[in-house]
């Protein structure tokens, strides 16, 4: 009872967060393109108060690099949600191991690593204008990301074992 | 898999169908049909001794291996 009442709050606590992704990166595209072709104030407020200003001031490529960075992995972490929403979606307490969980836990525990490295080389690109002068305030949570990125392939690994097991278990006569 | 399961061969010597050795093994009908067709993975011992009690036979008779 009171472990799938923690599933639906999390199902729903999930939504919330795939939505808010989903919200922060089209904001961040239309800030992209309104900063590139129509007013490049929209720069001081890429997003809640992200200033990428002085960035667009001194290059303009820096610019469009970072904010590529940023939409990136917006859009990835959105990605990353909508699987965690499927798999509570399809998630059944009485039958936890099944082939279609394993796969997606492993493609999350994928898209998590893909996060972690993409936000890598973005700190790393950050780390390089940022010797040239220009101070930028992101985290972009690499280290987070592949932490939680090995985590889920252990449970990955331990869900296709699971199913393995099961299988065996249902044609034990 | 080189383990082969004679279960219909006894199931004929002893003119026993599948419904009534299900009802006498305690086994369902579906179970029953993955041993037959040899998609099994594992036989329990409680589950061989008691096929083996209603067909009067040895294990022998009914699990054969086949290079």
């Amino acid at each position: 009872m009171k472990t799938t009442f923690i599933l639906k709050l999390m199902n729903v606590l999930f939504w919330i967060i795939f939505i808010g992704l989903c919200i922060k990166t089209g904001a961040l595209l239309v800030s992209f393109f309104v900063t590139l072709f129509i007013n490049s104030d929209g720069a001081a407020d890429t997003y809640m108060g992200l200033d990428l200003l002085d960035i667009y001031n001194f290059n303009v490529e820096y610019y469009i690099g970072i904010a590529s960075f940023l939409i990136t992995l917006s859009a990835l972490k959105a990605y990353l949600a909508y699987l965690v929403v499927k798999l509570f979606l399809k998630f059944d307490l009485n039958q936890p191991f099944n082939e279609y969980t394993a796969s997606l836990i492993t493609e999350i525990s994928y898209y998590a690593l893909s996060i972690g490295v993409v936000a890598i080389i973005a700190e790393n690109y950050g780390g390089r204008i940022m010797k040239q002068g220009i101070t930028i305030q992101i985290d972009w949570g690499a280290e987070q990301f592949l932490f939680f990125a090995g985590i889920i392939y252990i449970i990955a690994l331990v869900f296709k074992k699971g199913v393995e097991i099961q299988n065996e278990n249902e044609l034990t006569i | 898999m080189p383990i082969v399961v004679n279960l219909d061969v006894m199931m004929a010597k002893r003119k026993m169908s599948l419904n009534e050795l299900s009802e006498k093994v305690g086994l369902t009908l579906s179970n029953l049909s993955i041993l037959k067709t040899g998609k099994a993975k594992a036989v329990r011992f409680s589950t061989l001794e008691t096929i083996c009690e209603v067909l009067e036979c040895q294990p022998g008779d009914i699990l054969e291996y086949v290079e």
